[in-house]
């Protein structure tokens, strides 16, 4: 009797229906089609995004209609299917890597577990493996010899709206974090793979708000959030204020201003935003410190770059804005922000598509003198190389015990630590501005790290339950720290990571802040001719 | 042989049958199963964990609030996947039929069936727990957006309502339930 209670209760446990797909599968991967329902997708563009952007100058972006991922009829153009197969023709003869990637992988599975989509969802498209078979299949339906012959005995299959559908769900369940990549024997970059789905999808008319909002403004005022050049002004002049209260320290910064030795750019939520603008707070009073001749520019008012999340044209387009301004100013090099995506892109795009910068110089830190040749074709350093020479060469008179309020560990956001390998540069600046911070279990961090979750534009607040599954594998890393260490902050490089991570940690582990390295340096900062006040919290005090 | 006797005997039996039945919800379950490392594998790691640590608790017939702790990290994670509210909480029960199938298969114990009473009253709070826990942590969803959006991202985006979604969610489940009985 036992028995069969507990088959009944599988029954109507196991076996319900669930959000996105319908049920526990009993079909073959490739006869599981995707369900859009409220909740399990990032809202469509809107038809006016879409429109201002394909009038862009070297941008294309067709088909700006209303449409709904939940209605069967996606307004496809007519000729969709051609238009797909033709893209994704160019591309394989255009990027050998794609070809590659299409080609090598023998399925070996060493990817499958280490998604933090897949871990979070249980949902098999999720592995990394699958979700490139998605393209794959199709590549070799209408591309390989031996997928025209034997189709779907040879994993192939043809293009249809079903599978398009597919490659919309999955290609933005998908960060590009590139964990997958690290675990991979072939090297194959399962993030290339989702890039090109996202591309081939905008050459239809199918992309996301959270995406193109901020690209097209990002292409009109320079930012994210579309601030125009008086309000970026303005904001940055409110943060000065507030530390001068904070500290009685006068800031003296300066805008677009031509001849300034360095051009610093960094993430726009930095200046708009919690928790960054405490990070923003830090650039400042470091900067201030040690003298540095620099300006902020309200044209190149944006480190992020949401053209990487789009397609290759929209990234050179949006990089090469900083580049522009960078020479219009005539400014010797560039220090970058805590952001993640804008350093990949620098560090594995920006020489291809705008490079070299050659009107610069190869980034000389006029403090210590010391010269990042690393960064001698870009011309742009992450502002905590920067730190960490000057910390290196003894520059900056730090107190720790303005930080004793903090118990910290460090999450290594994925493109900082993948992308460009910035793993030890930010750890050796919390070694000397915070006492006691600790690292999170060995295969969660460093090269390993695990993605907050909602980078590449899903950050958005529809998907909130999907941010969360895809944060598990981090969050439970840090709560392990807290659990064990009592850790209160979560520092990192990111910009996206500051936002997102709150989010993350508000929903798993309440109580736990998220800080910019660069917060902490600003807290253990002692300035010349301070009038501190007591600050209990750092650059966080009320006062 | 007594009732607490069988509990520990059979301890890993049935939090093992127990892990492998919740843990059998998921769609690629299979990792879920094998991966021992907590961090390499948070679903099942988590699961296993706290299910091993609720099942002492219910042998024992601890006080109900101390089945808080471990039901939270089972119903963190659930609340924000797939399920309906039933599905996430549903493989708590499952551990009564477990364990009474496991003790009238032995030939020993099975007179042990009939002394489950108090075992199974104390599943029963550890159910009703999960319900509370549930919609806390839904509403600490709610609460993360309605934070977000007051910090200025709403600018870049308009959703629904969250309540309204899950009103949505429940309907459909309910509808499906009754459509698939």
């Amino acid at each position: 009797m036992a028995v069969a209670k507990l088959e009944q209760l599988a029954k109507s446990v196991v076996q319900g229906p669930t959000m996105a797909t319908g049920a526990v599968p009993n079909k073959d991967w490739m006869d599981v089609s995707a369900i859009f329902k409220p909740g399990n997708y990032a809202y469509q563009a809107k038809q006016e995004k879409v429109e201002y952007l394909n009038s862009q100058k070297g941008l294309h972006f067709p088909n700006a209609r209303e449409w709904s991922p939940e209605d069967d009829d996606w307004k496809l153009p007519e000729n969709w299917k051609e238009i797909i197969l033709k893209g994704l023709k160019e591309r394989l003869e255009k990027f050998r890597s794609l070809k590659i990637f299409m080609d090598c992988c023998v399925r070996c599975g060493a990817c499958a577990d280490k998604c933090h989509f897949f871990l979070g969802t249980g949902d098999p498209k999720n592995m990394p493996v699958l979700r490139a078979e998605l393209l794959r299949s199709v590549y070799r339906n209408d591309f390989t010899l031996g997928g025209k012959l034997l189709g779907k005995m040879a994993g192939a299959r043809e293009m249809t709206v079903g599978v398009l559908k597919e490659w919309f769900m999955y290609s933005y369940q998908c960060t590009e974090c590139r964990r997958c990549s690290v675990f991979c024997p072939y090297g194959i970059d399962t993030a290339e793979v989702t890039m090109m789905l996202r591309e081939l999808l905008h050459l239809v008319g199918v992309g996301i708000n959270w995406i193109l909002e901020p690209a097209s403004n990002s292409n009109r005022t320079g930012n994210h959030m579309g601030l125009q050049p008086h309000t970026f002004k303005d904001n940055v002049d409110f943060l000065a204020d507030d530390i001068e209260n904070l500290t009685g320290i006068k800031i003296n910064h300066s805008f677009n201003r031509k001849g300034a030795e360095v051009l610093f750019i960094t993430p726009s939520a930095d200046v708009f935003a919690e928790p960054g603008l405490y990070t923003a707070m830090g650039y400042l009073l470091l900067f201030e410190h040690i003298g540095l001749d620099y300006t902020w520019s309200t044209y190149a008012s944006e480190g992020g770059n949401f053209g990487l999340f789009t397609n290759n044209e929209l990234m050179k387009k949006l990089n090469g804005k900083m580049y522009a301004e960078a020479k219009r100013l005539g400014v010797k090099h560039i220090i970058g922000g805590e952001c993640g995506h804008m350093w990949r892109v620098i560090h594995q795009f920006m020489d291809t598509m705008n490079g070299p910068a050659d009107f610069m110089e190869v980034p000389k830190s006029p403090i210590t003198g010391t010269t990042f040749h690393n960064a001698a074709s870009t011309k742009m350093i992450h502002i905590s190389e920067f730190t960490a020479d000057l910390i290196r060469h003894g520059k900056l008179n730090l107190d720790k015990s303005r930080n004793a309020h903090v118990k910290a560990t460090f999450h290594d956001s994925c493109n900082t630590a993948r992308a460009m390998g910035l793993l030890d540069e930010p750890r050796y600046i919390l070694d000397h501005v915070a006492d006691g911070w600790v690292e999170m279990p060995e295969n969660t961090i460093r090269e390993q790290t695990f993605c907050c979750g909602s980078g590449t534009g899903l950050n958005t607040d529809e998907i909130m339950e999907l941010r969360m599954r895809s944060g598990l594998p981090r969050a439970n890393a840090v709560k392990h720290v807290i659990d064990k260490h009592a850790v209160n902050m979560l520092s990192c490089v990111c910009a996206i990571d500051r936002a997102t991570l709150t989010s993350l940690m508000n929903y798993w582990n309440p109580g736990c802040n998220v800080c910019g390295v660069s917060e902490l340096v600003g807290n253990a900062l002692v300035m010349e001719g301070e009038n501190r006040q007591e600050l209990t919290e750092g650059l966080r005090t009320l006062v | 042989m007594k009732l607490d006797e069988a509990f520990r005997n059979y301890r890993d039996k049935i939090v093992d049958q127990w892990v492998d039945y919740t843990l059998s919800t998921y769609k690629a379950s299979t990792f879920f199963k094998k991966e021992t490392d907590k961090f390499a594998n948070p679903v099942g790691g988590n699961i296993r964990e706290a299910l091993d640590c609720l099942f002492g608790l219910l042998a024992k017939q601890a006080d109900p609030q101390e089945f808080v702790a471990p039901l939270e990290q089972i119903i963190l994670i659930r609340a924000i996947q797939e399920f309906s509210a039933s599905m996430a909480v549903g493989p708590i029960h499952a551990v009564k039929h477990i364990t009474r199938e496991i003790l009238a298969k032995d030939k020993e114990r099975c007179h042990l069936v009939q002394e489950l009473y108090d075992f199974e009253f104390a599943v029963d709070l550890a159910v009703l727990a999960a319900f509370d826990l549930y919609m806390q942590c839904r509403e600490r969803l709610y609460q993360v957006r309605i934070k977000e959006i007051k910090t200025g991202t709403y600018l870049l985006t308009d959703s629904k309502c969250p309540s309204n979604l899950l009103k949505i969610n429940i309907q459909e489940s309910i509808h499906s339930n009754s459509h698939s009985s």
